[in-house]
């Protein structure tokens, strides 16, 4: 409807034609003040292109554009905001919000150009001549975040109330807690490509604000069919390039994923999940190994129709994830929880089945329409310095699983762990446990060639195996373990000078003069695990690709050389569970396309 | 400060105080106690001088904060009168017979979050926004970007891209 003010104020407009111009030329060329609002400053080195300040912009005034020489990697878009000033309002929000800090206002507000498109520009990327400005605005100190740099603390068990036993340390958010923590998501999406399932990480976080749990479950198995052994013991790489992290704690990524799987009830998942029907195919896949990959292509298969059987050498599913990781990190009944719902799918498990040995590979091929493998790393691999072959001198993994599987495991009173790494930890915290448990006391003493700044082990497994009384003394290397008859006495090291040369290839170096001796009477290894492939017969190996560093050759598909073979986990990629289970996930995509093409 | 206070409790029922600085306080007032507390702060305290009349929009928990900043010229010290009102029918008190500059003040807050004065000269006259027929902006359930991505069409040329989207297409284009 036209009303009449519409028609009229054309007509009174004319009124101001005779009137002096308000706006004039600046005679005097004037300086704004101090904390002025002009014109945009970014630092585009450390701009990530999160688009925060696009999403907060209320007059939609800013898009995000990629930029020549900025290159998108992990933790990095490649884009940058650029401004446009028919609509910017000079608010200020995008410097407020800005989650890097790289955004500012520089004092600069006159600037008089014929052409209008000019007055949209990318700050930072294309030269202007306030660019080195120091005055104008930028956000300002402490205390005026738009979203909280601190992470919501998290409750963990106390080292007296812990190092007896096996039972889990950390106890997980609360509502409340979960809520505020996922508050202070932005929503920029930088994690996901940095998570090797690209799980929809800001997807499931808002689930958590909308407090609509069952959302966020189905967010999770998209991608992770794991969620309750991600949501604790992921090796969380997304917290990493998360933006709130630039300045301030990163998002607790892994915990909100565990409170999302927490919350959802076990007899739910079906209906929630949509899965209490599937359709079959009629084709049927073996998996061998019930580890993360192989777990993965089971479920991601079981959902596409396919019947699945997984061959499993051990009487217990799971892989590492049961026989290595601790049950104080990741207790069974949550690992059960996860394995539990991709069997009631379909998905069948023969346990003590070993392939090359109860049944053959080429068997398996005979019987089903392809095979995927994920059998992973579990030989323990050796210094091989003298001494080693002695029967008190253990490996870490061997030792992990025969506590699982309820063997007995030797424990002595002065325990020796040669190894920097997170398995060097389990297996100290472990035997620190058992010993407080046989002898009232812990007396562990970890060594790692790497010195304390370059361990790979995560900063808190270090300082949680401290607070339960091992001493970790890293940067040495091992020389000779001493032994006596049916005795081990203890462990010669001389010192670490560096681990890598400069072309990052393993060379240590050592000071010779520099002498140490552990006393010990059991000493174990954990410098890493290798492949055992002896389920391949010789004919077959001689199929099989291999790549250069001796793994076996996979497409993008994950599938071998030889097409009904796939594989994935830790003999492919990793090695942690989340590549297991972005690898099984991937096979389970390319064996449904091998299939549906043969 | 202190002893200004301690006298304005013997005459008026003031919720709280808080002392941000040393020249500058803020305290609450309920609405039927504030123009007789302003006031009397004006004609026997010495606060001479309106700074602003401005307001917040606490929508959580439906009411609108009024902040009467007033000046004491000799001391060199600022009082802020705090008045919490309802946002439902939201209305003041008019203070324009104190401070003529007030009816601006009334005037634009009267326009920006739509509280009334009654009796305020020119309350109801547009102020800057000719022709407004949406929610006062001011207000927090007013949506500031469908508003301006209604209102101002995009300029021919702007392209934007979601970060996580760019990246994949970059980095992972095939999973
Ligand atoms: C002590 C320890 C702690 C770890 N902590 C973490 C952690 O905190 N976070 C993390 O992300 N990762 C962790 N990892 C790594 C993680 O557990 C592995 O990366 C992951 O489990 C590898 O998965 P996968 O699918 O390759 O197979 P695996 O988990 O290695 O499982 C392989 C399965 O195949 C079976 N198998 C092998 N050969 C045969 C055969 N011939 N026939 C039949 N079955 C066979 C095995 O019995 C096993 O069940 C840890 C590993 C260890 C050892
Ligand atoms: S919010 Fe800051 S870091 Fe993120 S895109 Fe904008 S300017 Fe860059
Ligand atoms: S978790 Fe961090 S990186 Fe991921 S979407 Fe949220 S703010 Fe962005």
């Amino acid at each position: 409807m036209t009303k009449l003010n519409d028609i009229l104020s054309p007509f009174t407009a004319w009124k101001h034609v005779v009137r002096e111009p308000v706006t004039i030329k600046d005679p005097l060329n004037r300086e704004a003040a101090d904390r002025y609002r002009g014109f945009h400053k970014n630092d585009i080195s450390e701009c990530i292109g999160c688009g925060t300040c696009e999403s907060i912009c209320q007059n939609a005034a800013i898009d995000l554009v990629p930029v020549d020489g900025v290159e998108t990697k992990d933790g990095d878009s490649g884009l940058r905001p650029r401004v446009d000033y028919g609509r910017c309002c000079w608010c200020g929000l995008c410097v407020d919000v800005c989650t890097t800090n790289s955004l500012s206002l520089s004092n600069e507000y006159t600037w008089v150009d014929e052409d209008p498109d000019n007055f949209r520009f990318v700050p930072g990327a294309e030269n202007k001549s306030w660019d080195n400005r120091e005055k104008g605005y930028k956000k300002p100190g402490n205390g005026y975040e738009l979203y909280s740099p601190v992470r919501e603390s998290m409750e963990e068990l106390e080292p007296e109330q812990r190092d007896q036993s096996f039972i889990e340390i950390v106890q997980g958010y609360s509502k409340e807690q979960a809520e505020k923590e996922a508050d202070r998501c932005v929503e920029c999406g930088i994690c996901v490509a940095t998570c090797p399932a690209h799980m929809g990480i800001p997807e499931y976080i808002k689930a958590i604000r909308n407090d609509d749990l069952n959302e966020g479950l189905r967010v999770l198995y998209d991608t992770n069919p794991l969620p309750e052994i991600c949501g604790r013991i992921c090796t969380h790489k997304c917290e990493t390039v998360c933006s709130v992290g630039h300045h301030g704690d990163p998002l607790s990524i892994r915990w909100l994923k565990r409170y999302i799987a927490d919350q959802n009830p076990a007899e739910e998942y079906k209906k929630i999940l949509n899965t209490e029907t599937l359709q079959p195919t009629g084709k049927k896949v073996a998996i061998i190994g019930s580890g993360p990959s192989g777990l993965s292509a089971a479920h991601y298969l079981a959902l596409m129709g396919y019947q699945c059987t997984i061959y499993e050498k051990l009487p217990a599913a799971g892989g590492m994830m049961r026989f290595g990781i601790p049950e104080y990190r990741l207790p069974y009944d949550q690992l059960d929880k996860d394995i539990n719902y991709i069997l009631s799918l379909g998905v069948e498990i023969k346990y003590n089945m070993t392939i090359g040995k109860d049944i053959t590979l080429e068997e398996l091929n005979k019987q089903y329409d392809a095979v995927f493998s994920g059998t992973g790393l579990h030989m323990g691999r050796s210094t091989r310095v003298p001494g080693t072959d002695h029967p008190e001198v253990y490996q870490a993994v061997d030792l992990l699983r025969d506590i699982v599987l309820g063997n007995e495991v030797p424990v002595k009173e002065k325990i020796v762990v040669i190894g920097g790494g997170n398995v060097a930890m389990d297996i100290t915290r472990s035997l620190a446990r058992l010993q407080k448990q046989k002898f009232g006391k812990v007396d562990m003493l970890t060594t790692s060639l790497e010195s304390e700044d370059i361990m790979p082990a995560d900063r808190e497994e270090v300082i949680e195996a401290r607070e339960e009384n091992a001493v970790i003394d890293p940067g040495w290397g091992p020389v000779e373990i001493e032994t006596e008859g049916d005795k081990v006495k203890g462990l010669h090291v001389v010192k670490c000078l560096s681990v890598f040369d400069e072309n990052r290839r393993f060379a240590p170096k050592f000071d010779e003069e520099q002498k140490k001796f552990f006393p010990a009477d059991m000493v174990v290894e954990s410098i890493g695990q290798g492949m055992d492939l002896s389920y391949l017969s010789e004919e077959f190996k001689e199929q099989l690709k291999m790549d250069p560093r001796g793994r076996i050759l996979v497409n993008d598909d994950f599938q071998t050389s030889v097409d009904w073979l796939f594989a994935g986990g830790d003999m492919i990629q990793g090695p942690d569970v989340i590549h297991g289970i972005a690898n099984g996930h991937k096979a389970a995509m390319g064996i449904d396309k091998y299939l549906s093409d043969k | 400060m202190q002893t200004i206070i301690e006298n304005l409790q013997k005459h008026f029922q003031v919720v709280s105080y808080h002392q941000q600085r040393e020249n500058l306080g803020f305290l609450i007032a309920s609405k039927e106690v504030a123009v007789g507390l302003i006031t009397h702060l004006r004609d026997y305290e010495g606060f001479a001088h309106l700074v602003l009349l401005t307001a917040v929009d606490w929508i959580e928990d439906e009411h609108f904060q009024l902040t009467y900043l007033l000046h004491h010229p000799e001391k060199k010290v600022d009082l802020g009168v705090r008045v919490m009102i309802s946002r439902e029918n939201a209305e003041m008190y008019s203070i324009h017979h104190l401070w003529e500059q007030a009816r601006t003040y009334q005037r634009e807050l009267r326009e920006m979050f739509g509280i009334n004065f009654p009796g305020s000269p020119d309350v109801d006259k547009p102020f800057i926004l000719e022709g407004w027929e949406e929610i006062p902006p001011y207000r927090r359930d007013f949506d500031t970007k469908e508003y301006s991505e209604k209102t101002y069409f995009p300029r021919p040329g702007r392209e934007t891209h979601d970060p996580a989207e760019y990246m994949k297409k970059k980095l992972y284009p095939n999973e």
